[in-house]
């Protein structure tokens, strides 16, 4: 097989390697600072906030769309978020519920402009770029709103406690061998044909050396970060819907061909609007998490944020044409975004220069993406 | 010594002759028209002629003005005068009528920027040339119908230095003053040295204004005769006059009561509104039976086809009733939900989502047959289904899961109607469900059509081959131009020149 076709069959692989060697190269400049336990806690900490609007994001642009809102929208549920929480003096539960709510009516809305009233979601978006940041700096008149309560601060900085960690990671891993286990089965009890026994052995042993070797690593300091728990939430969640639910079929197929998934009598306007509650949803979790993080609520949190969602798509996989992606995916592409952040911001480097590298890191892996799947354009 | 020869031409598509030894003349001056059947091979052999397929795609020669032409790109054969209009007219539609015209070949000023002033006024001179002083050459050619545009297209041409102007079926789209103006523009351009191969289904256009034609029918050539030596009839007979042959393995089937009637089915052109493509079409469906629907391209068949299924994207009107109730649909899910299904003609853009897997394509449209009332796919039981329609319909693939798109069309045609009778209808309308298709599919196909109508369902068939109406219908419509012109029962003694007459008039 060619380096092309592994590259292409293996992509997963690929984007591991890749953020194994940025890394160790981060590692190596940083004189041995970049991968101690306290800074890939750390690490994995920033990636979450990208991670989960990336999450959303890859369903928006699986289905064919963009969404340019996000960043504003994250800053406006999250300062939602702050001023139920300061203001209003609400506890956390009650916070969370309406900040979702509101989070998936604005998805909603979005929604409905793309796919009811046939309006470019690219235009649709951008409208709600400029509008969500302005709605979130009038009702913030622009201060920071603090301080937020314990808990509430507890999602953003909280660690879980190390034997809950290695639980959850027990739990997670025997699901995930369960699940390639059935899936094997089920697939030689139909004929299909099915990877060799060894590819899904070390898929297996692979993935649970690296959860457990990350638990243990969080455990070297205070216990998994909370943020971490809710991006595995909704990697195990979001990928069940992308493959196993009629929703997420139909993300794929619309994304695909749209005129013949209409044409099979398929309510395309409805699933689209689907997408967009589901990254509004995203749009809210991000907001709280960033929210909790600070420990305030500051009404320019998010900006840029939808950028680099979307770059972490693109990285992961996904296609500007749809139909192609998955969550697991935009995941790496944030933890790469992520690393290249953390590691350039540790060695002190200028934020033009972070820009830079981050563009073009994009570029160059689209480019490559390109490249290996033996396509005349992107 | 003739301005053009096309001598002994030949064009594969792998083991495919789409022309086998064609040979074309045509005189300074002369206008020939070019008939035959859809799918014989006239496009294929302007394509040729005008280097789409460069020089060396095939065999046989083309002489051009006296010289071997070799040309391997569109611009050199206008370089050399000769210049196609297409059917759909390739015009930009928010730039103006003169910028069009000098589309990449802009006069310009000694700074190189455009000169406007010279390319208005040369562009008002080619088209008082063509006796036109309605079009305001400063205004956007969206602002003008299918018929100046047609002529803004030949202005294109006239300043390209044409010695040849192909017209590839142009008056598909005019109305008939339109048509009569385009004539009548041809006549001069006749008049003034330049030569014309016109491309029409409309005969009584080709016996106006040609000097000669020649028939190609299957790739193959059939003849040339002189205007004022043939008949339309002649015409006709030459176009479809091949045996037919044991093809269609035609079975009995028992026919029942009208189950669908379409009523009123008026659709207007979804950017120009105020043409007309169907004009109220009103016809019957018995049970268990296959109607056939012939015309040509632009009759109107898969218009009324996806206004009565729900898919026609511009202004339409129907009324559609399924055993005696009148149906409200809107959208393809409201005809799926009374079990009207249909396979469309364009696979690729509209049957097919090509990189999902083949068995995704099947189960796609009753996918909640196997999900639970979460939407959680019950993998096994979809599995099954997708087993058992691919064995039923001979789907060829090396298994279910692989992209859909990777298959020859006559599988992926299979898995679309697959995909449909999963819906279980109790009619199936089928576009043109062999185009694109290889012989063995197509037979296939059509045994799976005999099969389904014995189960009960109603078949129809829009299709531009004659042999396949006439091999497999019970009942044939025949569309011309919007309108429903004729109504047969396949009983034997109909014929494809009938067909066609009625096509044509």
């Amino acid at each position: 097989m060619s380096i092309k076709a592994l590259f292409n069959k293996y992509k997963m692989l690929s984007l591991l390697i890749a953020t194994l060697i940025i890394w160790i190269f981060f590692h190596l400049l940083t004189e041995g600072h970049y991968l101690q336990p306290r800074n890939i806690a750390n690490l994995f900490r920033q990636m979450a906030i990208t991670g989960v609007l990336a999450s959303g994001m890859m369903f928006v642009i699986i289905n064919g769309e963009i969404d340019l809102s996000v960043g504003s929208l994250l800053g406006l549920l999250g300062g939602v978020g702050a001023i139920l929480n300061v203001w209003l003096q609400l506890s956390l539960a009650p916070t969370i519920a309406i900040v979702i709510v509101l989070g998936i009516l604005i998805g909603a809305f979005n929604g409905y402009w793309i796919a009811y009233r046939r309006i470019p979601s690219f235009i649709v978006t951008l409208s709600g770029y400029l509008a969500f940041r302005g709605i979130v700096l009038g009702l913030t008149k622009g201060q920071t709103i603090a301080p937020i309560d314990d808990s509430f601060s507890y999602l953003g900085n909280g660690y879980i406690p190390s034997i809950g960690g290695y639980i959850i990671a027990t739990i997670l891993i025997i699901a995930y061998i369960f699940s390639i286990y059935a899936e094997r089965s089920n697939r030689i009890k139909y004929k299909l044909p099915v990877a060799p026994f060894r590819n899904d052995a070390l898929k297996a042993i692979g993935t649970t050396i690296i959860v457990f070797g990350l638990i243990a690593i969080f455990n070297l300091q205070s216990g998994m970060p909370f943020p971490v728990l809710i991006l595995l939430i909704l990697l195990v969640g979001l990928t069940f819907i992308a493959n196993k639910t009629i929703l997420g079929r139909r993300i794929y197929s619309i994304g695909g061909n749209k005129e013949a998934t209409k044409m099979s009598g398929i309510n395309v306007d409805r699933f689209k609007l689907y997408v967009f509650m589901i990254m509004g949803a995203m749009a809210a979790i991000a907001g709280l998490l960033t929210t909790a993080r600070l420990g305030s609520g500051d009404p320019s949190a998010g900006n840029m944020g939808e950028l680099d969602a979307i770059a972490s798509c693109f990285i992961g996989g996904a296609s500007m044409r749809g139909g192609v992606g998955t969550i697991s995916g935009a995941l790496m592409g944030a933890l790469i975004m992520a690393s290249l952040d953390n590691g350039m911001s540790m060695m002190g480097i200028d934020t033009f220069w972070q820009m830079i590298v981050k563009g073009s890191v994009l570029l160059i892996a689209v480019w490559i993406d390109v490249l290996s799947s033996n396509k005349k354009e992107a | 010594m003739p301005l053009l020869e096309m001598n002994d031409i030949v064009k594969k598509f792998g083991d495919f002759y789409a022309l086998n030894k064609i040979s074309l003349q045509v005189d300074v001056g002369e206008c020939l028209g070019l008939c035959g059947e859809n799918g014989s091979g006239k496009s294929t052999l302007m394509k040729v002629l005008s280097a789409v397929w460069p020089y060396g795609t095939w065999e046989g020669n083309i002489i051009f003005n006296g010289e071997e032409l070799k040309a391997t790109a569109i611009h050199e054969t206008e370089a050399k005068g000769i210049v196609i209009i297409h059917q759909e007219l390739m015009l930009v539609p928010g730039l103006s009528v003169a910028e069009n015209i000098f589309m990449g070949r802009e006069p310009k000023t000694k700074f190189g920027l455009i000169d406007y002033d010279k390319m208005f006024s040369e562009s008002q001179i080619l088209l008082e040339r063509l006796g036109i002083t309605s079009i305001n050459v400063t205004s956007p050619i969206m602002n003008y119908g299918g018929g100046h545009q047609q002529l803004i297209e030949i202005a294109k041409a006239l300043s390209k230095n044409a010695k040849l102007i192909i017209f590839d079926e142009p008056s598909s789209s005019l109305t008939e003053t339109e048509t009569k103006t385009l004539l009548h523009i041809i006549q001069d351009l006749k008049d003034k040295g330049i030569a014309c191969v016109y491309i029409s289904h409309k005969l009584n256009e080709v016996k106006a204004i040609c000097d000669s034609v020649s028939i190609i029918r299957d790739g193959e050539y059939v003849g040339s005769r002189k205007i004022e030596e043939i008949t339309t009839d002649d015409i006709v007979t030459m176009m479809v006059g091949r045996e037919m042959n044991n093809l269609f393995p035609r079975e009995d089937h028992e026919i029942g009561e009208v189950i669908l009637e379409a009523r009123h089915v008026t659709c207007y052109d979804a950017t120009n509104p105020k043409m007309q493509k169907v004009k109220d079409i009103n016809f019957k469906v018995r049970k268990g039976e296959i109607l056939g629907i012939s015309g040509l391209v632009g009759a109107g068949r898969t218009e009324t086809l996806s206004a009565i299924f729900g898919f026609y994207q511009g202004n339409h009107n129907q009324e559609v009733y399924l055993d005696g109730k009148k149906l409200t649909i809107k959208q393809p899910q409201d005809s799926i939900k009374h079990s009207i299904a249909m396979v469309p003609e364009d696979r690729k853009k509209k049957g097919i989502v090509a990189i999902e897997s083949v068995g995704r394509n099947i189960t796609m449209t009753t996918l909640a047959k196997h999900a639970n009332k979460f939407g959680v796919i019950n993998l096994a039981t979809e599995i099954n289904t997708i087993d058992k329609r691919m064995q039923e319909l001979g789907i060829k693939a090396t298994s279910s899961d692989v992209p859909i798109g990777t298959l020859s069309g006559g599988n992926q045609q299979k898995a679309v109607i697959a995909k449909m009778l999963e819906v279980n209808p109790k009619i199936l309308i089928l576009d043109e469900p062999t185009r694109g298709v290889d012989v063995g599919a197509k037979y296939e196909i059509y045994k799976l059509i005999f099969k389904i109508v014995k189960q009960g369902t109603s078949v129809i068939i829009a299709s531009s081959e004659l042999s396949e109406v006439l091999g497999i219908s019970d009942r044939v419509l025949v569309f011309a131009e919007g309108e429903l012109k004729a109504r047969f029962i396949n009983d034997g003694t109909l014929n494809q020149e009938k067909i066609m007459a009625a096509a044509i008039s």
